[in-house]
């Protein structure tokens, strides 16, 4: 009976941190880590270069099945918000690079779409480990939010935020 | 100034700064936390201050603590401006620094995408450039690429330019030069020029010795 409990107790806790968003990476409050890189269009955009707007960073991956979920919703926040001094980036960390594009321009969205090839320290420095990723970055250039997967709702968590930060 | 010295006149201007705003913080605080009836009895126990007297003196407080605050600021910017220039002499000293700077001199015929540098066959910088730092450069700015450290002697520098050439096409070429380390600090130019004869870029590198 003991260890019916037991185990009943460990599958209850282990279902339950599995459903819930996992605990953000402690970037929240520090600077925003500058990088740079190429574009799906082929130019180069660097972090530091959009300091004095909010930013949005959305690291994602062609495997995480949340990333399709979250890139329409990120562009229906760019079209909105663009306007006010919202800027969305969206960073690819995929390693095969040509699905990664492929997969980006099936996706169709207005922002920006970067690509880490390897080449720079960036999964290190934002602390990368589950995907998608999305953080706010205020107009100091400072990191002030930090969200980890994406689920129906968490698009309104976004807009909050988003809104606080464009007051400021 | 030595930097021992300026940090202690930092810390003692801190001191002074915080000890000033929490007497100003108990002076305020102190008739409001004594309430009605302590107020009733103050005019008994108190001398009577002049209103004019009084805010003089807090006016000259506050312009020499404005004063002290703005020197402490004045003084953290040139320790930090120290201290840069102390970590720079630390990390690469002159008798093995050498130092990797772009310079662009066109318009026409060539629109700088990235710049790759290899010392001795060991890639040591991919830089990429973004539309307003390859406009800085057009305006004459003058980029610090690379800083380094190198050993006294024979070494080969090869710097790879990619970016758009003439017609828009995809241009990438690489400019080699051998060098000699001495004593001092070494410098090195990447220079992007226009080729105007030829309707080309040119890309070459110069040693200033």
């Amino acid at each position: 009976m003991r260890k019916a409990l037991l185990l009943g107790s460990l599958i209850l806790s282990t279902a339950w941190t599995a459903s819930s968003p996992a605990a953000a990476p402690t970037m929240v409050g520090k600077d925003a880590p500058d990088f740079v890189l190429r574009t799906l269009a082929g130019t180069n955009l660097r972090l530091s270069e959009f300091r004095g707007q909010v930013v949005l960073l959305n690291f994602w991956a062609r495997w995480a099945g949340d990333s399709r979920q979250e890139m329409p919703v990120l562009d229906k926040i760019n079209t909105t918000y663009e306007r006010a001094g919202l800027v969305v980036l969206g960073v690819s960390v995929d390693e095969d690079l040509r699905r990664a594009r492929e997969f980006a321009d099936a996706m169709k969205v207005s922002y920006p779409i970067m690509f880490d090839t390897g080449g720079s320290n960036i999964g290190r420095d934002y602390l990368l480990e589950k995907m998608p990723m999305t953080i706010l970055v205020d107009r100091s250039g400072v990191v002030r939010y930090s969200h980890v997967g994406f689920r129906a709702g968490d698009d309104r968590i976004y807009l909050e935020k988003i809104r606080e930060l464009l007051r400021e | 100034m030595n930097l021992k010295s300026r940090v202690v006149s930092i810390i003692v201007g801190a001191m002074l700064f915080a000890g000033a705003s929490a007497a100003d913080a108990a002076a305020a605080s102190a008739p409001a936390a004594a309430g009605p009836p302590a107020s009733a009895a103050a005019p008994a126990a108190a001398p009577p201050e002049t209103p004019a007297a009084t805010s003089g003196a807090t006016t000259s407080d506050f312009k020499t603590l404005d004063q002290e605050v703005q020197g402490v600021k004045k003084d953290i910017i040139e320790l930090n401006k120290d201290l840069f220039v102390l970590e720079e002499e630390l990390l690469f000293p002159a008798n093995t620094q050498v130092a990797v700077y772009v310079s662009m001199d066109v318009g026409t015929f060539f629109a700088l995408d990235s710049v790759t540098v290899k010392i001795d066959n060991k890639e040591v910088k991919n830089y990429l450039y973004t539309a307003r730092e390859a406009d800085a450069l057009l305006k004459g700015g003058v980029q610090q690429i690379y800083l380094g450290n190198l050993k006294v002697g024979k070494h080969e520098l090869v710097a790879f330019f990619t970016g758009k050439g003439p017609m828009d096409r995809d241009y990438r070429r690489g400019a080699t030069i051998n060098f000699r380390k001495g004593v001092g600090a070494k410098y090195l130019e990447l220079k992007i020029t226009d080729k105007v004869l030829k309707h080309q870029p040119e890309f070459t590198i110069k040693d200033w010795e």
